[in-house]
């Protein structure tokens, strides 16, 4: 019975992902796999590999993922912001656990990808 | 890979903002001219500081005048004319992709209105409504055809649930989301997916 309700929810994950374009898979798959850890807009950018200015991923893509409460900014100071995934969020907790469970090479690549600067 | 439509639709609007644009500077011209050129029929305003050369009291005489209210008035008119079309409609290839999309998705069971204000007003099986506003560009981002879901106000316990569940902020007791053209038709997909699991309450 608990298997049941776990693949609906993985089931509903699959779709919510399938129908978001590619930033916004992208932003969810690499925060959901560096989660807890948080990242500022611009670390965000270059993880995703996004060509345009971090600005405008910024008050485009990621206030609109804010509005639907995928992801939460914490505002540390007034310039720089702390972006992680919504881990209350009934299905990103799925994609999360998920990721802990399987994705550890991921992981690795990301936070490689991170270190860097 | 943007649709060839909205391709064409972005490059139609580019067009036919450059003709606006020519178009009220030609209408500038003639407005000037047809405005000044009868005769000038002062306010009777003084100048308020004695104006040493007469030649600066007369000039001071057609700025102050009927004709330069006039004037003033019909530039205003041509630019809330500009703003009410760029306001109401979108470009015919656009609204072809969108309606294309809408009805794909929903099928022949479910009305989709298109008004002024590029707003889709989608009416489901069941009753339900949403809209689809469509902004040709945004300011913030530059992004083109962007789309903004907005469902009307529903009364369920689980809405908040349902809502993320689809990948859907509530605000108001409505189900919101930004979408980008891309996103368009599996985003609505979802919010008429989200819509009948909430429905039958009602």
């Amino acid at each position: 019975m608990e298997d049941d309700a776990e693949t609906a929810s993985i089931y509903e994950l699959l779709q919510l992902m399938s129908s978001l374009n590619d930033t916004r898979r992208a932003i969810l798959l690499s925060l959901a796999h560096i989660y807890p850890r948080s990242v500022s807009g611009v670390q965000l950018s270059r993880l995703i590999g996004y060509s345009g200015k971090s600005r405008s991923l910024y008050r485009g893509v990621i206030s609109h993922l804010k509005e639907n409460e995928l992801i939460q900014i914490d505002q540390l100071t007034p310039k720089l912001y702390a972006i992680r995934v919504n881990n209350e969020h009934p299905l990103l907790s799925v994609l999360v656990e998920l990721c802990r469970a399987h994705g550890e090479t991921a992981r690795k690549i990301y936070l490689k990808a991170l270190e860097e600067e | 890979m943007e649709d060839i439509l909205l391709k064409q639709a972005r490059a139609l609007y580019r067009d036919r903002l450059r003709i606006a644009l020519a178009a009220f500077i030609f209408v500038f011209a003639i407005t000037f001219y047809l405005f000044y050129s009868p005769e000038i029929i002062t306010l009777g305003v003084v100048p308020p500081i004695n104006l040493a050369p007469s030649g600066w009291t007369q000039g001071f005489a057609v700025v102050a005048s009927v004709n330069t209210i006039g004037f003033f008035s019909t530039i205003v008119l041509m630019a809330l004319i500009f703003r009410f079309w760029s306001w109401a409609f979108l470009p015919g290839p656009a609204s072809t992709f969108t309606l294309a999309v809408l009805r794909g998705i929903l099928g022949s069971q479910s009305t989709i209105r298109y008004t002024l204000g590029k707003r889709f007003r989608v009416t489901l099986e069941n009753g339900l409504q949403f809209d689809v506003n469509c902004r040709i560009k945004e300011k913030n981002t530059g992004e083109w055809f962007a789309y903004r879901l907005v469902s009307t106000k529903i009364q369920s316990d689980g809405l908040r649930n349902i809502a993320l569940r689809h990948g859907f902020g509530v605000k108001d007791d409505r189900f919101v989301a930004n979408v980008s053209n891309d996103e368009l038709h599996l985003r609505t997909f979802l919010l008429t997916q989200a819509m009948m699991l909430v429905g039958p309450s009602i």
